[in-house]
């Protein structure tokens, strides 16, 4: 074999396996801008024929999919904040103060949590929102997120901050700063890497998070984008512009998040499933 | 100044928010999940401790079972089909010397999106009407073929759908590893006189034989709690010949109020996994480490 054939045969498979990842993404983004399913099913592979905008206007205010937005927008954002900041709390407490024999027992512990499957969890939590009268309201999600993406962060935000040296926080604690004075001015800014991995996966799992958001909440403005999507393709079964549109709405924030960091997505998640 | 770091109140603050959640979240759930599957719990009449009868129900359960052979078709087609495909395409991304980096960030895009959002992208795809599949097969002058509706075709259309979202994941795992192994080898190896394809086979894939094994453990737990996809692309339909174990366990407990039930098929599909994972430790999964 001729060595330039041979160099063409790698990339060929590769590109096969790269169109078949791009396909659907394409063929979402021109069926959302067809007029309708008759212009979709007689040209399913064709560029639209005329930018057919209306869908996104349509979508968003009919199909209420900015009320979704919203609510998944917020929901992720203050649970992937929340669960970085007391995991960053706790991992400082584990790793850097005093208390050897409690951190390792609470280190332990918290571990286990990596290793029991959220499915298993799922009926028992649902059962605890119903005797806590959250089912319904956002906090049921609010706190199962927030906790769920607990063990994983501390472990991640441990590992970062044992790595850090001692004498930057014996200096600090020579110049008068207190514990807490201590984690916000010295360690957290340190640490600052390992926080934006953590929040980044955090808000990635719950912006797409779909068993529980399916289950603990079935009043349609409090719904989120992976919940609200499924109920929009049964109501709007026959007009797939608008699915297709809704689904462009969907992906967009998480593909521009993937844009600009993609490197610190595939790392965090890779190690995270690794070490989990 | 060792005080500083001594200061329990301050200690505290930092460990009493988390220990609750998790406490609450996880703990909790957890003991209560062991609890209740051995009542009859169904958020109604008075609970009863009724020993082991969720679990022989469970096992003399048809549907139960169908949907436990459905798991381990998935476990099959994963580990069987998918890994060995994965460890390929992993090495040709790693041989070639140009693109390396966009074929990385594109295989991985899938994995990084909402399985609810992809299962409805797909259930398009698939759609016998206007879906492209049918155009394609059309070209051929074929009859579309009603993949989510006929039992035969609705596994493989969700498996295919589930491999579509996680193939490149498990590329980007492997892939990793295989860079991560020092050039010198398999230049030394190339001097030798060995092609790219034995360099592969007798090198590169020994050498990578622990992420491998991560990659089939990561692929058999995911297999065993697969629900999102199904729930989404099917609901366990048709007649039940996509039932996972999880989305049984989760019709069940919830549009049935069956919760005592719903907690033992939990508990059952916990065990599995355990099983099937320390089943795969214990014989295949035996690797040492490698030293460089």
């Amino acid at each position: 074999m001729p060595t330039s054939l041979k160099k063409a045969v790698p990339h060929a498979v590769l590109l096969v396996y790269v169109a078949i990842i791009l396909f659907p993404f394409v063929f979402v983004l021109f069926s959302s801008l067809k007029a309708d399913n008759v212009e979709i099913s007689q040209s399913p592979f064709a560029f639209p024929k005329d930018f057919y905008f209306q869908n996104y206007v349509d979508a968003w205010v009919q199909a209420k999919i900015d009320v979704y937005f919203f609510n998944s927008t917020y929901l992720a954002l203050s649970t992937a904040v929340l669960g970085v900041l007391l995991a960053a709390g706790t991992s400082f407490a584990l790793t850097r103060m005093k208390f050897r024999i409690t951190s390792k027992i609470i280190y332990q512990c918290v571990l286990i949590g990596l290793l029991i499957p959220g499915n298993v969890l799922f009926i028992a939590q649902y059962i605890l929102m119903m005797k806590l009268d959250i089912l319904n309201t956002h906090w049921a999600l609010f706190w199962p997120y927030t906790a769920g993406a607990l063990p994983f962060s501390i472990l991640l935000i441990s590992a970062f901050m044992k790595s850090m040296p001692n004498e930057l926080e014996e200096a600090a604690i020579i110049d008068g700063l207190s514990a807490p004075g201590l984690f916000v001015r010295i360690i957290l800014p340190l640490t600052l890497p390992a926080l934006v991995t953590v929040f980044i996966i955090n808000f990635l799992g719950n912006w797409n998070e779909y068993l529980l958001a399916n289950f603990f909440i079935n009043k349609d403005t409090l719904r989120t984008l992976p919940t609200g999507m499924v109920g929009f393709r049964d109501a709007y079964q026959t007009n797939y512009a608008l699915i297709c549109t809704g689904i462009v709405f969907s992906v967009t924030p998480v593909l521009l998040l993937y844009a600009f960091l993609q490197k610190q997505i595939i790392e965090g998640i890779t190690a995270g499933s690794v070490k989990g | 100044m060792k005080n500083t770091l001594k200061n329990p109140a301050v200690y505290l603050m930092f460990i009493i928010p988390t220990i609750t959640l998790y406490g609450l979240f996880f703990l909790y759930p957890m003991f209560s999940s062991v609890f209740y599957a051995f009542t009859n719990w169904n958020g109604l009449d008075e609970t009863r401790f009724i020993g082991l009868d969720n679990f022989t129900t469970a096992f003399g359960d048809e549907s139960f079972r169908s949907a436990i052979f459905n798991n381990m078709y998935f476990i099959v087609f994963s580990v069987g089909l998918q890994v060995p495909i994965i460890i390929i395409l992993a090495l040709l991304i790693s041989n070639v010397k140009k693109l390396k980096g966009f074929y990385k960030t594109t295989v991985f895009m899938p994995s990084i999106l909402s399985t609810s959002v992809i299962g409805i992208l797909w259930g398009f795809i698939y759609d016998p009407d206007i879906g492209p599949i049918s155009a394609f097969l059309g070209f051929f002058g074929l009859d579309p073929i009603y993949w989510l509706a006929e039992p035969k075709w609705a596994m493989i259309a969700i498996l295919l759908t589930n491999a579509w979202q996680w193939v490149g994941f498990y590329i980007v795992l492997i892939l990793a590893a295989i860079l991560a192994i020092p050039k010198e080898i398999d230049e030394a190896a190339e001097i030798d006189g060995a092609n790219a394809t034995q360099r592969a086979w007798y090198l590169t894939v020994p050498l990578i034989k622990p992420i491998i094994s991560v990659v089939v453990m990561l692929s058999i737990a995911g297999a065993m709690r697969v629900v999102d996809i199904v729930l989404v692309m099917t609901n366990g339909g048709p007649a039940g010949s996509t039932e996972v174990m999880a989305s049984y366990m989760v019709n069940k407990a919830i549009k049935f109020g069956d919760y005592g039930y719903g907690t033992a098929l939990a508990i059952i599909i916990f065990a599995f996994a355990l099983v099937f994972t320390a089943i795969y430790q214990l014989t295949f999964g035996k690797t040492e480490r490698i030293e460089y």
